[in-house]
């Protein structure tokens, strides 16, 4: 909004700020393990949240690579949700990680299941005088591992593609898989017709061509300066078998 | 152009500052040109290049994205408080004596970004380094005499007295 | 006079100094032009043009006079006819009776703040009458196309542009040496390739600002973001008809220029609303209006064909190459003959055909930016030779050592080329990146990466245009240096100091650098051109020569002995040579000033002008800028590391190595900045930097869409390596480094791309979506 107004775009009329409303900033892990993250919370804090691992880990590898440390420092949860932009890391972390957005308005607080919350480019289901609260994740079991991929041009910018799983893994099957595909049409996008066909198998290369290819299918990728719509749809299915093994492997700390 | 203004009461390099302002007036504007800190520059105003660089209680942002009035009350450390009597901090040693500054216009966010990280990790990798320097862009060193720089400015710092050290608070 | 032992006992010069200026840049204290306050100040913004191509028919500013706080809006209407630019005199101060590119200033206001001069300026309607436009080289040489310059043949050049063929041409010229069909003919193999290059934004992190106040006499002064306060003098002089001797131009501290700063834009606008206000105003450019106002570097497409012999041998080279000079002239002719100079590559070639041709269209002018035309050729010729290589089945080095140019041989023009330090360059950068061992074995890549190495050879000039230095000795014996050289960042005023300390025995604190300012300084043509260390250096020699004459003679009147019984030393002293008997500087300025015999105040003069004329009867030329005064040749090596990754076709650069001929380093801690400042300028410009337009729309300027490199898009190691052949015009034998770094970049990187990657991308930058198009399809052209 700021740098809005600095380019001369015109000023809002009214700003409200919510930086002195107490309980808006931080994190608690409940104690069934599930987590909330309050909307306040600098992306900077959550990239430093340890706490967030396992099926968790999406969510802080995100934050860790949002722009740049100055920005990490003032850039909000909150404020990045209700943002909406079609590029940004936050929307398509959560939206794998399988959030609930907690609101509050002049009718009173509700939740808005993070797959319902995205309504297209800088639009979400939040109601006139409403605010993002917080958000709460489902706790990570031991047998879950997620990552975060971010493709970009140059480093800090926004994604060109961006891949974010939260998976389970047992007995050398896949036991549970969310895979969202961001920076390729308005909102962040899941094909769990995909995800079902991925849950029982190795996770083998052919197994994740043959999603990975729904998932091309489904997006509606922009042509704008970090590649044409054509290029996106290239390079998503390496993207997407990259993001996996990487998630697979997120245990022993591998990283392709 | 918008009537509405505000007195904005807060700390600036240790000083109580308090300036009648328009109260769309961002920190990077108060700083220049109400308070004559011409150290942060204004090189894109929309948050990329970090020529704006400054602290809020200690705390590392980009002074053209952040509205004064958010900042009342606040702590805000410039590159002009950095010297200690006017002798240079340790890392902006170390930028003079690494070879580091070129053209200027960067460097005083430069340092900021610095100063930053060597106060909550005094002993960064190289990429450690690259990463905290990672929203200040540089049209003339190419970065790599940047690094050296921190990289001398934390090996100093690391020798010098501890106690020193620790009363040095964000002044590296 | 012996000065040997004085440099070693002293060591101002070869010493790594950092910038004399360098606290004030890290506290915060130096002063850029927006930094500037005077009483009174006003302050200005601009109203852009939003039409591309258009006949002004009237203004409606009534508005914008009617805000509060608004003291002047001022329009094209409101100047005389006067044109200004350096190669072809064909901008007026704000655009008069027609524009020519978005983004053009068609008027200017001047209120009490920065935030009501910008909301008039956006209320200010200007009436058009909408003409076609041509946005591409194709359209504007097109039979009938629209005509951005219909009085083109009337403007003021320093070039024969008869030669041009088409109305929205500005240069037509060619250079021939021996007979190209012949050599051809001659020619067992032959390539011939189409290689394009896109427009790069100088990106200085200052963006431009002026701030111009006039006195009660009705003299004015701006001081702005400049690379030479007397172009910016003569500028405003031509632009608004204003006498020199009323124009003052100085700069604070310059925050970057790359070539961008040389010519005006904003000073000569700063200077008329302090005129018509009769207060300082004081501009500066938003980001956005700097990326759509001020100037790029030329997108450029070449045709390239190189004839060579089964064993290797060079024999033909041919380029056709078209300069996008969008709107303006700016530099742009000049900047085209500088590519057909490098055509060659610094390399042996009996028959040359090279032709340029430099075309109008409606889009932000191109003008001088760090390599002038340079790194467009290099980029072409260099990648050819590789694929010459990889045809003829020899290895890239062994090609170009083969057929390298060496002292003696002289260039396209004519010139004997004095030095060449580029083969222990080039030893020096394929021993550092193991270059045999790696081509025997080359480096395994991860699974999905692909890794290679290219090398990239560099020929520029150091040089051009005129310049002058002033020496003068102070009473307590230290000095004044007066240059008028502007110290864009480069680090000149350090380096200018330590010549100058270093011809007269001083450290480097006995010298006082008097800043650029057109009423005390004597004239220099700029900063650019790689030029300030080279021609300055030249004239602060010939200055401290004279300085020291005169000291000697009065220091032997004074020593009552014979000029040869004397010697210099150290700190400032001239003594009897094998005594103890000296007098200080100190003394002999005393004698020079006070006494009746001491001959008046010691002051030494320089002034320099290269001259070697290009010779028509070495090299036919059309068409073509009288470069009298090129320079002294300099020459570099480059090899290049690059990483890609097989799923996005990203390029990374893994490692660097760049060894430059500088003849002499100064300041060897200077010249390693701008080495790895212009390799890393270039790394921008060959993957990440691309300017687009929309028909005549800029759609990318701001940083945020438009990316250059930040400290994670930069390898760990950009390796500088200094080489140091002298340079026999020089008083310390050195020759400048500012451009060829990112010349090298710019043609090594693609090149370690295509022996990575056994697929060739022939258009700059070397984006993700090229590489991997390039990868899949083996796109080996410029249509991706």
């Amino acid at each position: 909004m700021v740098a809005g107004m600095n380019a001369g775009l015109p000023k809002p009329s009214q700003v409200v700020s919510l930086q002195d409303i107490p309980g808006l900033r931080g994190m608690i892990v409940e104690a069934d393990g599930a987590v909330r993250i309050a909307a306040m919370t600098v992306h900077a804090a959550v990239a430093a949240e340890s706490r967030l691992a396992g099926g968790l880990a999406v969510v802080r590898e995100a934050a860790l690579q949002i722009a740049h440390p100055a920005i990490r420092n003032m850039g909000t949860l909150g404020g990045s949700l209700a943002d909406a932009d079609p590029n940004a890391d936050y929307p398509c972390a959560l939206l794998a990680a399988g959030a609930d957005i907690e609101l509050a308005g002049p009718r009173g607080r509700r939740i808005c299941p993070v797959d319902a919350f995205f309504l297209g480019r800088f639009t979400t289901a939040l109601g006139a005088g409403e605010i993002i609260v917080g958000v709460k994740l489902p706790p990570s079991a031991l047998e879950e591992t997620s990552t975060y991929l971010k493709f970009s041009r140059v480093d800090g910018d926004y994604a060109t593609v961006s891949v974010a799983v939260r998976m389970g893994w047992r007995d050398g099957a896949c036991t549970a898989i969310r895979i969202a595909l961001g920076s390729c049409g308005g909102t962040p996008i899941r094909v769990p017709t995909a995800e079902r066909a991925l849950v029982g198998t190795k996770l083998d290369v052919a197994g994740l061509r043959i999603a990975a290819g729904a998932y091309v299918a489904a997006c509606d990728p922009p042509s704008d300066f970090r590649g044409t719509a054509d290029y996106r749809r290239m390079i998503i299915p390496g993207l997407l078998e990259r993001a996996v093994r990487n998630a697979l492997n997120a245990d022993r700390g591998i990283r392709s | 152009m918008s009537t509405d203004r505000t007195t904005l009461s807060f700390h600036v390099n240790g000083d109580p500052q308090a300036v009648a302002i328009p109260i769309h007036r961002t920190l990077l504007e108060v700083l220049r040109d109400e308070l004559a800190l011409t150290g942060a520059k204004k090189g894109c105003n929309t948050g990329t290049c970090g020529a704006c660089n400054v602290l809020v209680d200690d705390v590392m942002i980009r002074s053209c994205l952040c509205l004064a009035v958010s900042v009342a009350e606040c702590k805000v450390t410039t590159v002009e408080g950095l010297a200690r009597n006017g002798r240079p901090s340790v890392v902006q040693q170390a930028f003079l004596d690494a070879g580091a500054i070129q053209c200027g216009f960067c460097m005083t966010g430069m340092i900021v970004s610095a100063s930053a990280l060597l106060a909550q990790n005094p002993a960064p990798t190289r990429d450690e380094i690259r990463i905290a320097i990672s929203g200040n862009l540089c049209r003339c060193s190419g970065y790599v005499k940047v690094v050296d720089a921190i990289e001398l400015a934390a090996s100093r710092f690391r020798q010098g007295n501890a106690a020193e050290a620790a009363a040095m608070e964000i002044r590296v | 006079m012996n000065l040997d032992n004085v440099n070693k006992v002293d060591g101002a010069v070869g010493l790594t100094m950092s910038r004399l200026e360098a606290w004030e840049k890290a506290n915060g204290a130096a002063i850029f032009t927006e930094d500037m306050v005077l009483a009174g100040m006003l302050q200005g913004a601009l109203a852009l043009s939003k039409v591309a191509h258009a006949r002004i028919l009237g203004y409606e500013i009534s508005a914008a006079l009617a805000l509060p706080g608004v003291k002047a809006v001022l329009t094209g209407d409101d100047f005389e006819s006067r044109y200004m630019g350096l190669v072809v005199k064909d901008e007026t101060v704000l655009a008069k009776s027609k524009v020519r590119y978005i983004g053009e200033p068609v008027a200017a206001v001047a209120a009490v703040d920065a935030e009501t001069a910008r909301a008039a300026a956006r209320l200010i309607e200007v009436i058009y009458e909408e003409l076609p436009a041509v946005f591409t080289i194709e359209q504007a040489v097109a039979a009938h196309a629209p005509v951005l310059h219909e009085d083109f043949d009337s403007y003021f050049k320093i070039y024969d542009a008869s030669t041009r063929r088409t109305p929205n041409e500005l240069a037509l010229s060619t250079l021939r040496r021996g007979d190209i069909v012949q050599g051809f003919a001659e020619s067992d193999v032959i390539l011939d390739q189409v290689y394009e290059t896109s427009a790069q934004y100088h990106a200085y992190l200052e963006p431009a600002a002026a701030l111009a106040s006039v006195d009660g006499r009705g003299k004015v002064t701006v001081w702005s973001s400049t690379q030479s306060v007397f172009r910016t003098q003569a500028n405003v002089h031509e632009s608004l008809g204003i006498p020199m001797a009323k124009i003052r131009a100085v700069s604070p501290r310059v925050g970057g220029g790359f070539g961008g700063k040389s010519e005006a834009m904003v000073q000569p606008i700063a200077v008329a609303l302090a005129m018509k206000t009769g207060r300082p105003v004081r501009i500066a450019l938003s980001r956005e209006e700097d990326m759509s106002a001020m100037r790029s570097r030329h997108p450029v497409r070449t045709r390239i064909r190189t004839g060579a012999r089964r064993d290797g041998t060079f024999v033909a080279r041919a380029i056709e190459t078209w300069f996008d000079g969008g709107a303006y002239a700016d530099d742009t002719a000049a900047v085209m003959n500088f590519a057909l100079f490098f055509g060659t590559g610094p390399y042996r070639f009996d028959h040359v055909d090279l032709v340029g041709h430099a075309v109008y269209t409606n889009k932000l002018r191109a003008g001088a930016f760090r390599g002038f035309g340079n790194p467009q050729v290099t980029f072409a010729s260099e990648c050819q030779i590789d694929d010459l290589a990889a045809k003829l089945g020899i290895d890239p080095v062994d090609l170009r050592l083969k057929n390298l140019v060496h002292a003696g041989d002289r260039w396209i023009g004519g010139q004997v080329v004095a030095t060449s330090g580029l083969e222990e360059c080039i030893e020096k950068v394929a021993t550092a990146s193991r270059w045999r061992d790696r081509a025997a074995k080359p480096v395994e890549a991860p699974d999905g990466k692909r890794r290679g190495l290219g090398i990239a050879l560099t020929a520029h000039i150091s040089g051009f245009l005129s310049t002058s230095a002033i020496v003068r000795l102070a009473e307590d014996g230290s000095v004044s240096l007066n240059t008028g050289a502007v110290d864009l960042g480069q680090g000149s005023d350090t380096a200018l100091a330590q010549m100058c300390a270093a011809g007269l025995g001083l450290t480097v604190d006995a010298v006082n650098v008097v800043a650029a300012d057109t009423d005390a300084s004597p004239y220099n043509s700029g900063t650019n051109a790689s030029r300030v260390t080279y021609m300055v250096g030249r004239a602060i020699g010939q200055a401290t020569d004279v300085v020291r004459e005169k000291m000697f003679k009065l220091a032997a009147d004074m020593l009552e002995c014979n000029l040869a019984d004397l010697e210099l030393r150290p700190g400032g002293f001239i003594g009897v040579g094998g005594t103890d008997h000296s007098v200080s500087f100190a003394q002999i300025a005393a004698k020079s000033i006070w006494f009746a015999d001491g001959g008046g105040p010691v002051i030494g003069t320089g002034s320099v002008m290269h001259n070697e004329p290009l010779d028509p009867k070495h090299t036919l030329l059309a068409g073509f800028l009288s470069f009298d005064n090129v320079g002294a040749l300099t020459f570099g090596a480059q090899v290049v590391d690059v990483e890609i990754d097989e799923t996005t076709g990203k390029v990374d650069v893994v490692e660097a190595w760049c060894a430059h001929d500088v003849g002499r380093a100064i300041n060897p801690g200077a010249v390693e900045g701008q080495i790895q400042g212009g390799f890393v300028q270039g790394l921008g410009y060959a993957l990440t930097e691309e300017m687009v337009w929309d028909g005549g729309r800029l759609t990318n300027p701001s940083f945020k869409h438009y990316k250059i490199p930040s400290s994670l898009d930069v390898p760990y190691a950009i390796h500088a390596m200094i080489v140091e052949v002298a340079d026999p015009l020089h008083p310390f034998g050195a020759k400048g480094i500012g451009e060829p770094p990112l010349i090298g970049a710019a043609a090594a990187i693609p090149n370690a791309i295509a022996a990575a990657a056994g697929a060739r991308v022939r258009k700059l930058p070397v984006t993700p979506e090229r590489m991997l198009r390039a990868l899949r399809f083996g796109a080996d052209g410029v249509d991706v």
